[in-house]
Order: C-alpha cells, then sequence, then structure tokens
C-alpha cells in the first residue's frame, strides 16, 4: 500500500518535471519566434526607410551602439578618458555612442558563445572564423546579414574590401562579417635564436633547416656552458609543425585535434586531400631527429612537466632560443636588443626550408552584427567610423597622442615617463584594422619590412576561410584522437618516448583504433563539398 | 613495591615513547600540510626571473612585491571586490542557512505527508540539470538578473546536498520533543526557532561553512552574470580575471598583436592565491570545533 503510493507519487512528480519542461521548451520557442520576426521587422523598416529617404541616412536620434570585444576591460581609468573622446566624436558624424562590452578572458569561450546564443540585442560582435566560432553562430543565426546595409552605411569599408573577400565571409551566400583583410599580420611559427651566437659558432648564413639549426644547438651545449640550447615548457608542439613544414609540401587543415593539429593536406596543389604527416616517413624521421636531440640535452630533461617561461630564460641569456611566431619575434628582437645589446635575435621561420608558407586567414579578425541588433544602420555606420577615420581610428586604437603615445619619425612610441599601471589604454579592436591608418610599432624591430616582404613573395592564400568542418559525425573519434595527441605526442616530439620507431608505430596504432580512418573519410567527403562549393 | 614502581615507569616510558611518535607523526604530516602554503607564500615574493631560472623555493632567494604590486594595482578595485565578496558571502551564509536549516527540518517531520516527494524532487536535480545555456537565458532573460548581485547570490543559497545533510541530523532529535512542544502549545515556526535551531548548532557551523566556503570561492556564476560594466566583482573573478589576463597575452598565438607586458605570471599566481585564502584561514579555527561533530554526526545518524 505504502509502496503503491510512493510510486504514484514518483509518477506524479515524474509527469510534473516533464509538463514543466514542455511548457519551458514551448515558451523559449515562442518567445524566440518573436524575436526573430522582431529582428526581420528591424531589418525591413531599414531598408524601407532607405529607399523612401532616396540616399540621405536618418541620424536625428541620438542612439548607443553597443561592441563586443575580447579582452579585459582596463581598469586603471585611462579607457573611459579615451572613450570620452572617441564619443565625442562619434556624436558629431553619426550622432551616436559607442559601448563596449567586454568578454574577458575569464572561460571567454563559454562565455562569448552564451552571450550570442541568449539572444541579447547586441550590435557589433567581434568575431573569427578560425578562433571564435564565427561559422557556427552564423548557422545558429546569431548573426544579421550585411549584404543590404552595408553599401549604404558603411560604404568605404563596402568599396574597400574586395569582392573576393565578401565571398570568404558569406554563409548560404549572404554576408555575415566584415573581414580584417587590409591589415598585415604575420602569426607563422618559427625559431628564435641569438645571431651573435651563430656567427661565434661559425654559422654565418640565417639558419634556414633543421640541420643547421642542430648545429647552433649542438655549438651552444659545447661553447656556452649553462645555457640550455633551447629551454621550452613542454607544452609547446609547434616543433612537429615545424619539421612537417620544412620537410615536405603539406599544409595545415583547420580541424583542431587538441594542443596541436595532426590533419594536413599533402601540397596546396592537393589542397582538398586530406591526410595525415604523422602516417608518412617524415614522422618517424622527425622522431628520430627529436630522440638524438632529446639525448644529447638540447632541452632540459625535465622539459615535458616543466612549466617556466622560455622567453625569460632567453632574456637572461640563459637560453639559446625560442620557438614562437613572428610577431613575437619582432616584438622580442626589440627587447633583446635593450636586455642584451649585440644579441642580434635571429628568426628561422619554419617556412624558410621549403618556401611552405599559407597566408594567414583574412576572417582571423572580423566584426559581425548581432541578429538582435537594434539599430543596424547606426552601427555600421559607427563601423566604418572606427575603421576609416584616421582620428578616430588613431583615438580608439593608441589613445590619446601625448599621453598614451608620441610620434617620431612616422613611428609610435611611449612618451618619457610613461607609466604602464597608471597610462595604459588598450581596445582590443582585433576586427577592423587596417594599414592605411596604422602608425608603425617604434616597438617592433625595424626589419620587419623586409621579413615581410619574404613572405609576400611567397605566400599562398588561404584555402580554407569559409570552410566549416562539421564534427558532428565523428566527435567521438575526434576526441579520441585529441586525447592520443594530448597523451603521446609531447613525448614523441621532446624525444622522450624512447626508441622512435617504436614509440611512432605507438602512436600510429594508437590513433587508427581511436578512429583516424573514419575522421579522414569524413574530413575528405566535406572537403570534396567544399570544393564544389567554391570551384563550381 | 620495587617491581610496581618499575612497571609504572615502564609503563610511562612506553606511553611517552608512543606519544612522542605520535606527536612527531602528527607533526611531521602537519608540516606536509603547512609546507606547500610556505611555498606559495615564498615564490610570491620572489622575482619572476629568479623562479625562471632556479624553480620554486620556499625562502625567496630574490625577495621581491612585484606580483603583489600588480594585483593591488589598483588599489580600490580590489577592496570593492573584498567588499562584495564578503557582503555576498555574509549575507548568503546567513539566508541560506535559515533556508537549508527550515527546508532539512521540515523534510524529516513524519507528519509532513508530502516529505518524499520533495525530498526526490530535490535530489533529482542533483541528478539531471538544464545545463548552462538554459540557466544562462533564464537567468538573464526570464529573471533579468543580469549584473546583478542577486544573479550571485540566489544560485548559491539552496544546495540539494546540505539539505540532505541538514535532514539526516535533524533526524538524530527524537520527534517526541516536537510533539511535547506542540501539546504545549507552540507553533511549528517557535518550535523550529526555539528547540531545533539550538540543537542543532554543530550542523549548523559545518554547513554554514560549506556555504560560507562556497560564496567565498564564487566566480563561475559572477563570470557568467556580473559584466565588467559592474565597478566591483567578486574578489576571486577579480583576481581571476588578472591571472588570466597575463596567462593569456603571454601564451597566446589568437591575439598577435597584443604587446605583452612584463608580468610576473607564476609569482602572481601565488600572490592571488595568498590574497585569496587569508581571510579563510583565520576563519576556519573559530568553527572548527564545531565542524568536525557536525560532520560525522551527520554522517553517522544518516
Amino acid at each position: 500500500m505504502k509502496n503503491l503510493s510512493f510510486r504514484k507519487m514518483l509518477g506524479g512528480v515524474l509527469a510534473a518535471v516533464l509538463a514543466l519542461s514542455l511548457a519551458a521548451c514551448s515558451g523559449s520557442k515562442n518567445s524566440a519566434d518573436s524575436t526573430d520576426k522582431g529582428s526581420d521587422g528591424g531589418k525591413a523598416s531599414a531598408s524601407g526607410s532607405a529607399s523612401t529617404d532616396n540616399g540621405a541616412i536618418d541620424t536625428s536620434k541620438f542612439v548607443t551602439v553597443s561592441y563586443v570585444m575580447l579582452g579585459n576591460k582596463p581598469t586603471n581609468g585611462q579607457f573611459e578618458k579615451v572613450m570620452e573622446k572617441v564619443n565625442a566624436l562619434l556624436k558629431q558624424k553619426a550622432n551616436a555612442n559607442l559601448e563596449i562590452k567586454w568578454v574577458e578572458w575569464a572561460d571567454w569561450q563559454t562565455k562569448y558563445n552564451l552571450l550570442l546564443a541568449s539572444g541579447e540585442s547586441l550590435d557589433l560582435i567581434t568575431t573569427a572564423t578560425d578562433w571564435l566560432d564565427a561559422w557556427p553562430n552564423a548557422q545558429k543565426g546569431a548573426f544579421m546579414a550585411l549584404d543590404d546595409l552595408l553599401p549604404k552605411y558603411a560604404p568605404l569599408t563596402w568599396q574597400e574590401v574586395p569582392q573576393e573577400d565578401w565571398a570568404e565571409t558569406k554563409y548560404k551566400n549572404q554576408i555575415m562579417m566584415i573581414p580584417e583583410d587590409h591589415y598585415t599580420q604575420w602569426v607563422n611559427h618559427g625559431f628564435i635564436y641569438r645571431g651573435d651566437w651563430a656567427k661565434e659558432l661559425g654559422i654565418t648564413s640565417p639558419i634556414k633547416d633543421f640541420e643547421t639549426l642542430g648545429q647552433y644547438f649542438q655549438g651552444i651545449k659545447d661553447k656556452k656552458p649553462g645555457v640550455i640550447p633551447w629551454d621550452s615548457e613542454g607544452t609547446n608542439l609547434e616543433m612537429f609543425d615545424g619539421y612537417v613544414n620544412s620537410y615536405s609540401d603539406a599544409i595545415s587543415l583547420p580541424v583542431s585535434t587538441g594542443p596541436i593539429g595532426i590533419f594536413y593536406a599533402p601540397s596546396y596543389d592537393q589542397k582538398f586531400t586530406a591526410g595525415s604527416p604523422v602516417f608518412e616517413d617524415t614522422f618517424l624521421n622527425f622522431a628520430k631527429l627529436m630522440k638524438e636531440w632529446g639525448d644529447k640535452s638540447y632541452w632540459r630533461q625535465d622539459v615535458l612537466s616543466y612549466k617556466g617561461d622560455a622567453k625569460t630564460a632567453l632574456e637572461a641569456g640563459k637560453s639559446g632560443g625560442v620557438e614562437h611566431h613572428t610577431q613575437t619575434f619582432l616584438g622580442e628582437r626589440y627587447k633583446m636588443d635593450q636586455l642584451q645589446p649585440g644579441s642580434e635575435l635571429q628568426f628561422f621561420p619554419w617556412s624558410a626550408t621549403r618556401n611552405n608558407l599559407v597566408s594567414m586567414s583574412i576572417t582571423h579578425g572580423a566584426t559581425a552584427l548581432g541578429a538582435h541588433s537594434k539599430n543596424p544602420e547606426r552601427a555600421l555606420m559607427v563601423y566604418d567610423l572606427l575603421r576609416q577615420d584616421p582620428e578616430i581610428y588613431k583615438l580608439f586604437n593608441y589613445g590619446i597622442e601625448g599621453v598614451q603615445y608620441v610620434v617620431k619619425d612616422g613611428k609610435r612610441y611611449r612618451p618619457d615617463g610613461y607609466d604602464v599601471q597608471k597610462d595604459d589604454f588598450y581596445s582590443d579592436f582585433w576586427g577592423g584594422r587596417i594599414d592605411k591608418n596604422e602608425i608603425p610599432d617604434g616597438t617592433l624591430w625595424d626589419g620587419y619590412k623586409d621579413l615581410y616582404a619574404s613572405y609576400d613573395q611567397i605566400k599562398k592564400p588561404y584555402p580554407y576561410g569559409r570552410f566549416v568542418f562539421d564534427k558532428n559525425p565523428v566527435n567521438n573519434e575526434l576526441t579520441a584522437i585529441t586525447q592520443v595527441v594530448s597523451q603521446s605526442l609531447p613525448a614523441i616530439v621532446f624525444g622522450k618516448a624512447g626508441d622512435p620507431e617504436k614509440a611512432v608505430n605507438d602512436f600510429r596504432n594508437q590513433l587508427k583504433s581511436a578512429g583516424y580512418d573514419k575522421v579522414v573519410a569524413e574530413l575528405q567527403k566535406q572537403l570534396d563539398a567544399y570544393k564544389q562549393q567554391i570551384g563550381g | 613495591m620495587a617491581s610496581t614502581t618499575a612497571r609504572r615507569r615502564g609503563n610511562d616510558f612506553t606511553s611517552a615513547a608512543v606519544r612522542g611518535f605520535g606527536y612527531a607523526l602528527i607533526g611531521l604530516f602537519a608540516l606536509f600540510c603547512v609546507l606547500p602554503f610556505f611555498l606559495v607564500l615564498g615564490t610570491s615574493f620572489t622575482a619572476e626571473k629568479t623562479i625562471t631560472l632556479h624553480g620554486y623555493n620556499l625562502w625567496p632567494r630574490d625577495f621581491s612585491t612585484f606580483a603583489y604590486k600588480i594585483v593591488f594595482e589598483n588599489p580600490d578595485l580590489i577592496v570593492g571586490s573584498y567588499a562584495v565578496t564578503v557582503c555576498i558571502t555574509i549575507v548568503g551564509t546567513a539566508i541560506g542557512l535559515f533556508i537549508v536549516a527550515m527546508t532539512g527540518y521540515a523534510l524529516q517531520r513524519p507528519d509532513f505527508r508530502s516529505r518524499n516527494a520533495i525530498s526526490f524532487f530535490i535530489y533529482f536535480t542533483t541528478l539531471f540539470q538544464g545545463g548552462v545555456v538554459p540557466f544562462y537565458i533564464i537567468m538573464t532573460q526570464w529573471f533579468q538578473l543580469k549584473d546583478n548581485y542577486l544573479s550571485v547570490l540566489l544560485p548559491g543559497l539552496m544546495t540539494p546536498f546540505l539539505i540532505i545533510m541538514m535532514k539526516s541530523f535533524v533526524k538524530s532529535i527524537p520527534h517526541a520533543i516536537t510533539e511535547s512542544a506542540k501539546m504545549d502549545g507552540a507553533g511549528d515556526f517557535r518550535i523550529f526557532m526555539s528547540l531545533i535551531l539550538p540543537m542543532t548548532t554543530p550542523a549548523l557551523a559545518t554547513i554554514g561553512l560549506f556555504i560560507a566556503i562556497g560564496y567565498w570561492n564564487e566566480w563561475y556564476n559572477a563570470m557568467l552574470f556580473l559584466s565588467p560594466n559592474m565597478s566591483y566583482r567578486p574578489l576571486q573573478l577579480f583576481l581571476y580575471n588578472v591571472v588570466t589576463s597575463a596567462d593569456f597575452v603571454r601564451n597566446s598565438s589568437v591575439a598577435s598583436n597584443i604587446q605583452p607586458r612584463d608580468m610576473p605570471l607564476e609569482s602572481m599566481k601565488m600572490a592571488t592565491a595568498v590574497v585569496a585564502t587569508g581571510p579563510v584561514i583565520l576563519f576556519y579555527p573559530l568553527v572548527q570545533r564545531f565542524f568536525i561533530q557536525g560532520i560525522t554526526v551527520g554522517a553517522v545518524k544518516g
């Protein structure tokens, strides 16, 4: 009897829970529908007003435009001072006020996507296809299509970005974001080493391959007591990518497998073929070389668990180099010229051996418009001003001249007596910088122009700008592969996995049993479809 | 006679030896517990370069307060964060304790008919949850609690685990007491306030400490719902942000163009740990004696 009543009760509770959840579901669906309609209505009225105005833009109403930035809000009060000036200009030119909404580095991946999923009315949003989930969010309808709005409300940007670049931003034939396509940045990795030591060791020409790099390491080992040839964090697996880049024509596919991607296309000409150098001799040779280097102690014995900062060791003259990207090199070179004068820091980009260099995606930085934006027209006008108006651009990117920066010989420096704690300003505007309005940073090494020029000669356009790998069919396999990569690859990269042949074999077997073949097949299928989509 | 003294002396000797051994063992154990904290303290006062070159040290080789300087870069911010956290912890613990105690008491009353159903309902939420997105949408869109301290306060008020713990503790108080009080004419609330609460001090201290520590360490809800537009946010979120931003700026290839500031990352992590743990360490000894009693009683009788 008692039992029965309990069971009844349980049933009742469950039914209530079910009913509640159903109600909640339908409720949210309704509200989503209504907001969708709302935004459609807004768009319709926008284009409507555009046609009636016959070209003239109505800015009589003062509005506030929000812009979602990635980064931590500056806390020293400088940000407010700069924004006051920016807003004074924006009021004058577009009768609008700009409000920055920060997504901080504390769990930013979650928060960024939550912000977009919640349906809040956001206007401008920093996004990116390679690190900020621009495509998944576009699929979910988080962004507003820009095709009709751009020519009228952001005319300068609309003309500046060429049609083929707009094409890169399209989802279902609609422009989803404005690319940061007129801004030069290079984050291709390589090895940063000391030019003065290389000379001392008899390496007179710039290092361009792993053999010479090995000579450099050995030289330091022999002649520089107390210096670790390469003091690295155990988390840096870029050496793998570097070797693949240097000894094959393979180019990396945009599929994440944890600490480093292992999926590549065999060459630029075969960019729609999926595979992995892990299953080729390149990888075995790499494992052998790394075992040799590890045995010769080119890096510390406890490298795998080491968490220190490699740059600090280099700056203290205790390490022969750092593995990182071009931009880091340019800043580090300038810094080292002050800290260790005469160190002549040099850079061996992994692309140097075989000229194997692919440009960065033009949507590494981009700006989208929120689907529930209340003032899409004014938001785009503000964007156009931020990007194109030199005065606003400089204010918004560098701060106030004389306080945050001074210009000497056309370069940007910090004023005398600059105190980082008190005077620092940044706006993390990563969604629309352009070279035209930039003042070169005096604290970047001068030689960057030559380096960039050498890249420009060999670079190939990024081929996967619009490729969105749909992970769903192989989610489990991909997770398993990521697990294998994070667990086994570091030991191979730092030569700590014992006999290289056996280690490579084990690694391959683990990948196979994690479902490597299935992922490659799925990847191939989607690449074929992508090829059709863009190539016709 | 002689033999008894001898025996006693022997006893004294062994017990002293055992005691000495015990003290040594416990002392050693305590040392192992305390050492890491001193390592944290020492590291927080060491210059970053020294850490990179020589590793962590109990005693700073190269005394530096730079890490604390960065953490306390804007003193008003950290004071404000402290104030927010202290307020939330005090208010949250007071209200939470009251509600949890009341719920726990009500749920074990044999004359409360749907106690099992409601217990199940509470238990159910520990097994099945909506997930982050629905939670976020409900909090921000339905309750409009974005940038509102309530969004940090409310979710922590009732924890199923603590309710169950309270329930099993109150069970140890005979129902007869409630009944006799009832016969004397006391209402339910009166019984709860003047009879049950005083008898559950150990449980209250334990649960209170759990709730307080929960609020003290709270950063996730704050991260989700309190945007940087708020001038002051809880301490843990503030400190977490200081560390993650330094970490991010230094190690990321995502934001290729940030000029990294010289951040003493390792020593800064330790400094934030010291700043965050300080008050809890002072608070803990005060409730410690209730704490042990509360946990064991609740567990054994449960």
